[in-house]
């Protein structure tokens, strides 16, 4: 065993071992390196005694023909100008060398500007290796494309690669995203143990081993119990560089590597490397109990069925992944109907939830849009699916986030896992805070390890780590983890989110139309009422205007009855005139800015009550006021509404000699109501629903003034205000009208005032009862 | 001899029924009638038709609103910004109770803003205050500045 200056290199260090330049080679060949271009010897494997019958020392300097003989030698320099050299291995060809009877494969490639030439010992050639090869590789082949499943081609695979080499198992060996290696396929005798279905940690293979797996296909180990053969000298005399192996078939490996295979009980391996699209899929691991030596032409027709091996796999993954991609597009399709089909993409979403399910194969999932949580299926609580929202948000997570495990970012999911353990996650807006979330329930897998790989961690009492002594299966449960997310479904998530992100956009453009198509019709409005105010009371002031001139003038000549036609004149044009001017104050009323201030409703009413009581002609009126809380709107238009009720109460309370009006309050629910209720003369709750009406009126004109807006008026205000308004009463025997705004505490505070005044829905579900 | 009272007004019934109205305030200013904004702001500046009248600002402008060419409130602007017409009393009689009509008067410094009634005598009540208050009793010294508002 070698053993260099630093000491043995262990598992901890075992990623930084430069194995690519050992310093030595396998004894079941040796190894040359040449000078060019006279191909003169410079350096040697000691052993070139041993198989070749000549000391190394000897060796150097001497000209390339004098080891190969000259028909070899003559092939050599063929290669070298017909340019076929560059740093992989090529088979020159078989034969006995200049001395001696034994057979050579003689393998040449460059490597770091050294010309390395390398000898292994072959059987004497009768031409049947190539022979027996052809129909062995044809039948793996058709058998090939027969396999259906990745799985089945696998196990193929290894039972072909098994008969050509004769190994006692040989295993398909598959990594996944994090270099863990399972053995998914295996062919293999009683002489060495199954390791199928055996996981394999990512530190077996470390990653300068995995690099020169992908860049050089076929490895060998001849025997796990050789002497490393030093080269002399040790150092490339050309460049003063150490020989860089990472081609070289009789590379030595490491140490590491070679403890391994004995704890394993196997005394010679093989690798031949399955690449897809240029990265490591896999490895097909060949293991003999014995010592073995391959041949050189068996090493190369099993790296071919390795390549045809990768095609295979790489056709049928393709396949497998497109037929489940298509399976998703379909659902996409029906999902995307769904969406443009309702006003709201979320509703078309909620109606077709099992295909929204469907299309990741989650069992639950939830839309957070517009401060809406709508939860489908088997999820998390709303409060964890906000708070998953907002770490999104904090990691600036706007586009596609994938999970399998929540609780590798959130330490206490584990509450949830039943339901979340998986997560995949859509930004679907680019503005406002929205995600659609899919669930997926933990799913408890058992790994089986090929020996328990926390044993390769513990180092002995000399401090330094081996590699595990046992590979007897070693049982883990896997626990709170999801099914992974296949790239197929993260694919089709994303483009859900294209699409929604597409509608939520057009949506919102739609909206925009609209409410500039309603700001413009507000402006005309705006320009229409304004017109009216200027043009429709003029003439109305000219008619009292000029009937007055006329009464005037005429006084004198005109009779009883001719001056009461002129007085009902001027009396009808200045009511015109009123009802134009009321009319205006209405709209004003739906289109001027709500200025919301905290309002005493206590001094409010003490003023509108002063203020109809000196239009109430010295009646007498008892009033009975409560203690009325405060409230937030607009002053004017809150002393506006009460005055309206007020002066109402002391209009038609106008027959009664003891008029008793009662102003109150009561809070309920998240509304405080107030009240007006009067002893007058009441009304039929059958048109109840006509008294908030513009120009409604219940009463002959001659009983009771008024243009009939009063009423409209507060309504309107209240709905501003996001409140509601509503009357009760009995003829002769009363009315009550009350209205009921937001309560002042409270997130809600102040939302009714800010809604706009396009919205002002007049509508009023508990009006006119 | 007193100053005029320049009343600003395109409407022929409006322009009868102030004057009938200033008449009966017994004032004894002249009222000079002019029909549209253009024309207003000629006679205030002594110009085109008006370049020959006797020098001097009236006493005071009523203003309606709506005016042919020029209207009310640009005409309130351009005297309220002429040194030589910031000082002239502006009130401004208009059928409009619009909010930014009132607030748009105000803040070019109108001196009163009134909507004329419906009613004919709230209508001769409002002109002969008017007529008095700022016809005699609130004529400003010949030349002072009043400070802008």
């Amino acid at each position: 065993m070698l053993v260099n200056a630093t000491g043995p290199p262990d598992l901890a260090t075992c990623d930084r071992e430069p194995i690519h330049i050992p310093g030595g080679i396998q004894p079941h060949g040796v190894l040359l390196t040449l000078n060019e271009p006279d191909l003169a010897v410079l350096q040697a494997s000691l052993n070139v005694q041993d198989l070749l019958g000549v000391d190394a020392r000897d060796l150097l300097g001497r000209p390339v023909e004098d080891v190969l003989g000259a028909d070899l030698g003559q092939a050599l320099r063929a290669s070298i100008e017909r340019g076929l050299l560059d740093k992989h291995p090529l088979f020159l060809g078989k034969g006995p060398l200049a001395a001696g009877s034994q057979q050579f494969d003689a393998i040449v490639h460059r490597s770091d500007g050294a010309l390395i030439l390398e000898l292994e010992t072959a059987a004497v050639d009768d031409g049947s290796a190539f022979r027996d090869l052809y129909p062995l590789v044809r039948t793996s082949l058709s058998g090939f494309e027969g396999a259906s499943r990745v799985f089945e081609l696998c196990t193929m695979a290894a039972a072909e690669v098994r008969r050509l080499t004769g190994f006692d198992r040989v295993l398909i060996y598959r990594f996944d995203e994090g270099w863990n290696g399972t053995v998914i396929a295996e062919d293999r005798n009683d002489e060495l143990p199954s390791y199928l279905d055996l996981r394999f940690p990512a530190t077996d293979i470390p990653e300068q081993a995995r690099i020169l797996y992908r860049d050089s296909r076929v490895r060998l180990i001849a025997d796990a119990a050789y002497r490393q053969v030093p080269i002399i000298p040790p150092d490339n005399p050309r460049n003063g560089r150490p020989l860089d192996l990472s081609f070289a078939t009789l590379r030595s490996v490491s140490p590491v590597h070679v403890e391994y295979m004995r704890n394993m009980g196997t005394a010679s391996s093989m690798s031949i490397s399955i690449l897809r699209d240029g990265k490591l899929w896999g490895l097909i691991s060949c293991h003999h109990k014995s010592p073995r030596v391959v041949p050189y032409e068996i090493r190369t027709a099993c790296d071919f069925l390795g390549q045809v091996l990768a095609l295979q796999i790489a056709a049928k993954e393709q396949r497998e992944e497109l037929e489940h991609r298509l399976a998703r597009k379909a659902v996409q399709v029906r999902l995307l109907g769904g969406m443009t089909e309702e006003n709201d993409f979320v509703e078309g979403l909620v109606r077709l939830q099992a295909e929204l399910l469907e299309l990741v194969e989650a069992s639950g999932a939830a839309i957070l849009h517009d401060g809406h949580c709508t939860l489908i299926g088997q999820t998390p609580d709303e409060g964890w699916v906000d708070r998953i929202a907002d770490w999104l948000e904090r990691e600036g997570r706007d586009d596609l986030f994938a999970a399998e495990s929540l609780a590798g970012h959130f330490g206490d999911a584990g509450a949830i896992k039943d339901v979340a353990s998986g997560v995949l996650a859509i930004a679907i807006s680019k503005l406002h805070r929205g995600y659609l979330f899919w669930f997926r329930p933990e799913v408890i897998r058992t790994v089986t390890w090929g020996g328990d790989p926390g044993a390769s961690k513990r180092p002995d009492e000399g401090g330094r780590i081996h590699p595990r002594k046992s590979f007897e299966a070693w049982k883990e449960t896997v626990r709170g983890q999801s099914a992974p997310w296949r790239p197929s479904e993260v694919e089709a998530a994303t483009e859900l989110r294209n699409a929604i992100v597409g509608i939520v956009l057009r949506q919102a453009e739609e909206r925009a139309q609209l409410s500039a198509e309603l700001e413009r019709s507000n402006k005309e409005l705006e320009a229409f009422s304004y017109s009216v105010s200027h043009d429709l009371r003029a003439p109305f002031r000219h008619i009292v205007g000029y009937s007055e001139m006329l009464r005037e003038e005429e006084s004198t000549r005109l009779g009883e009855e001719s001056k009461r036609y002129i007085d009902t004149i001027i009396e009808s044009a200045q009511y015109a005139g009123s009802l134009v001017d009321n009319l205006l104050a209405f709209s004003r009323m739906g289109r001027t800015t709500i200025h919301p201030v905290p309002i005493d409703m206590n001094s409010l009413t003490r003023e509108v009550v002063r203020d109809v009581m000196a239009e109430a002609g010295g009646r007498s009126i008892a009033w009975k006021i409560g203690d009325l809380p405060k409230v937030e709107g607009d002053l004017m238009m809150m002393r506006l509404a009460m005055g309206n009720l007020a002066s109402n109460a002391v209009k038609y309370t106008r027959p009664r000699a003891e008029a008793v009006i009662e102003i109150g309050a009561e809070v309920k629910g998240g509304e405080v109501i107030f009240f007006v209720r009067d002893n007058g003369i009441g009304f039929d709750m059958r048109y109840a629903d006509k008294l908030f009406g513009v120009f409604q009126r219940l009463h002959r004109m001659e009983d009771f003034e008024g243009t009939g807006i009063g009423l409209a008026n507060v309504r309107r205000i209240m709905s501003r205000h996001g409140g509601r308004t509503w009357g009760e009463g009995e003829v002769d025997r009363g009315a009550t009208f009350s209205f009921a705004l937001p309560r002042l505490s409270g997130p809600e505070k102040g939302k009714g005032a800010a809604r706009g005044s396009v919205s002002d829905a007049e509508t009023d579900p508990a009006g006119g009862r | 001899m007193l100053k005029p009272i320049l009343l600003v007004e395109d409407n022929p019934k409006d322009v009868e029924l102030s004057l009938v109205a200033l008449g009966k305030s017994q004032l004894a200013n002249e009222v000079v009638v002019v029909r549209d904004g253009a024309e207003a702001l000629d006679y205030l500046r002594c110009q085109g038709i008006y370049a020959d009248r006797a020098q001097g600002n009236p006493a005071v402008v009523l203003l309606d609103l709506k005016l042919p060419k020029v209207d009310g409130l640009q005409v309130l602007e351009q005297i309220k910004g002429d040194p030589h017409l910031q000082s002239t009393p502006v009130v401004i009689l208009t059928s409009s109770r619009e909010e930014k009509d009132l607030l748009r008067g105000y803040r070019l410094g109108v001196n009163a803003y009134v909507v004329k009634p419906v009613s004919f005598k709230e209508f001769i009540e409002a002109i002969q205050e008017l007529g008095v208050f700022w016809a005699l009793i609130n004529e400003p010294p010949p030349g002072s500045l009043k400070p802008k508002r």
